[in-house]
């Protein structure tokens, strides 16, 4: 037994690897929530997004048709990220993982996700500039500030607000279970109340121009920096919210 | 004998309950424990603790010598079998066994794939389900096939039958033998499990009420079988805890020790001794426990019939 003790002390880092990807794979266990559930409002909200194009186009209308549709699936990963915790960390625990594994496993598995969904709406960008927006002018996932990076740049966007998304889900998920729903939407409404307050301070002194010419100024690069920024303040918060939950 | 887990001055306290009140423990490697006591006593929190998924108040828990809360090489040695355990939305059997394969080091599959057969488990239906009882079955499988150094089973056995119960004594016991380790199985089936355990922890309202062997445990009572009135003089003015009478044959269980007089008197009155069932026991005492709490804690309830013998 001790002889197996030290071996396995020895292969401690490559274990520690190896568990996170058990995590990766304990996510992907949920089929319906990490892959059928997004590819199905993926396919759904870019079908019904075509059909308006169309009826719109056959009425006669001839200039570039952008929406807002493609926004979808990136909402839908504040559920995911939920569900990510809600149904997996009480197994993980069981499986005699450590918070940390899991913690890192879990956005290890956002990340595969992210960057699947990422790279399908890139595709879908390319092929509608190709195609001129299927030959209607319509476009769903090419958006002309978007891209103006070209298309690296508007994968790294979306992956880095797909990842945003995730971890305020999983986040809310994590305050939800070990502070309870009463604290959880007090929380909200405080974050709500604080959004607000910074609407009305640009209100009062007349600036939402200059916001949005900073919007504009700092580009969709600018936006993606911004994403990964607060994804790593969120990721942390998370992290220590998860650090002393019970099961 | 080596300790696998020590825990010292263990308090648990929740805004309107005291879970745990000062615990101090240590379980002995490659053993059968039995983590008795009622419902609510503290035995999941306990066990919770000892896995790091739960935290205590105050006090310190020390497992292979080192502290279990975020160390993966402690977590990974030890196997946690909860009463109600929670799985993933679409996970089915298949996919639980597969990833404790993946997460448990010892993980013997021959032992698993056996197991699954004993239990009739169906492996492709998602595991919410699944009946109640083989629910139970998914967490036993994985408990005895990981084969870890330390293993909790609490309440393993919710919705089992007789015979899927006895299916994992038989199975836990046959295990054993193949495989030393440390077992700690909680339960308030305490008669079915008593042949199974070697030593024997009571907890009652969050404190450790009796922690020793299970044959140490038994010594603490006597059954006395025979005819009525040979029975009645012998345990005359002792505490008796449980009695059975059958025409003119009675059995009587009292507890403390018998002395060489009152061996004597058995075998003259031609009486029987049989072994005490350690649930009357324990019920008892949980029950003594209640009633005279202010009692001096480190001498217990028994002590004062403990003394006392058939001369007085």
């Amino acid at each position: 037994m001790t002889a197996t003790t030290e071996a396995l002390g020895n292969q401690h880092s490559t274990r520690s690897k190896s568990r996170i990807l058990g995590v990766v794979r304990l996510h992907f266990m949920n089929t319906q929530t990490f892959v059928w559930v997004p590819v199905i409002v993926l396919s759904g909200v870019w079908l019904i997004t075509l059909l308006i194009y169309w009826i719109i186009s056959a009425s006669g209308v001839e200039g570039p048709m952008y929406s807002g549709g493609s926004q979808a699936p990136l909402w839908y990963f504040a559920v995911v990220g939920a569900q990510a915790m809600n149904l997996t960390f009480y197994f993980s625990q069981a499986m005699s993982l450590t918070r940390r594994e899991f913690y890192l496993g879990s956005l290890t598995a956002a990340g595969i996700s992210a960057a699947a969904i990422s790279t399908i709406f890139v595709l879908l960008g390319l092929i509608e500039q190709a195609t001129e927006g299927y030959g209607i002018n319509g476009f769903f996932a090419y958006l002309p500030w978007v891209w103006e990076g070209g298309p690296f740049a508007a994968g790294l966007t979306y992956f880095a607000l797909t990842m945003l998304v995730f971890i305020l889900g999983f986040w809310f998920a994590i305050v939800h279970k070990r502070f309870g729903a009463l604290i959880l939407t007090t929380a909200l409404l405080v974050i709500a109340l604080v959004l607000l307050s910074g609407a009305a301070l640009i209100s009062l002194n007349g600036a939402w121009l200059e916001v949005w010419m900073w919007v504009l100024e700092t580009q969709s690069m600018g936006l993606t920096l911004w994403a990964l920024g607060l994804g790593v303040v969120f990721a942390a918060g998370s992290y220590l919210t998860l650090r002393r939950l019970t099961v | 004998m080596t300790s696998v887990i020590d825990a010292r001055d263990l308090t648990k306290k929740y805004k309107h309950a005291t879970a745990l009140d000062n615990v101090s423990l240590s379980i002995e490697k490659d053993s059968i424990y039995g983590l008795l006591g009622r419902n609510g006593a503290g035995k999941t929190t306990l066990m919770s603790i000892l896995t790091a998924q739960n935290f205590a108040t105050s006090g310190d828990v020390e497992i292979f010598g080192e502290h279990p809360y975020e160390n993966a090489r402690v977590l990974n040695r030890m196997c946690f079998v909860r009463e109600s355990q929670k799985y993933p939305e679409d996970a089915t059997a298949k996919h639980a066994i597969a990833t404790a394969r993946l997460f448990f080091p010892c993980w013997d599959q021959s032992l698993a794939e056996e197991l699954i057969d004993d239990f009739r488990l169906p492996l492709k239906t998602p595991i919410k389900k699944l009946s109640r009882g083989q629910q139970s079955a998914v967490g036993v499988i994985i408990g005895l096939a990981s084969r870890a150094e330390i293993t909790f089973f609490d309440e393993p056995y919710l919705g089992f039958d007789a015979v899927a119960r006895q299916m994992f004594y038989d199975r836990l016991i046959a295990d054993y033998a193949e495989c030393p380790r440390t077992v700690v199985l909680s339960s308030h089936l305490i008669d079915e499990v008593a042949n199974l355990i070697e030593n024997v922890i009571v907890i009652d309202r969050g404190r450790i009420i009796m922690d020793e062997s299970t044959e140490e445990a038994r010594t603490r009572a006597v059954n006395i079988v025979g005819d009525a009135d040979s029975v009645q003089r012998l345990v005359a003015g002792r505490e008796v805890i449980h009695r059975e009478a059958l025409g003119r044959v009675s059995s009587v269980t009292i507890l403390g020790q018998l002395s060489d007089v009152d061996r004597e008197f058995i075998a003259d009155a031609n009486l029987d001794l049989t072994p005490v069932s350690l649930q009357q026991l324990i019920v008892r005492t949980t029950q003594a426990d209640t009633t005279s709490s202010n009692e001096d804690e480190n001498t217990g309830p028994l002590t004062d019939t403990d003394v006392r013998s058939l001369q007085s």
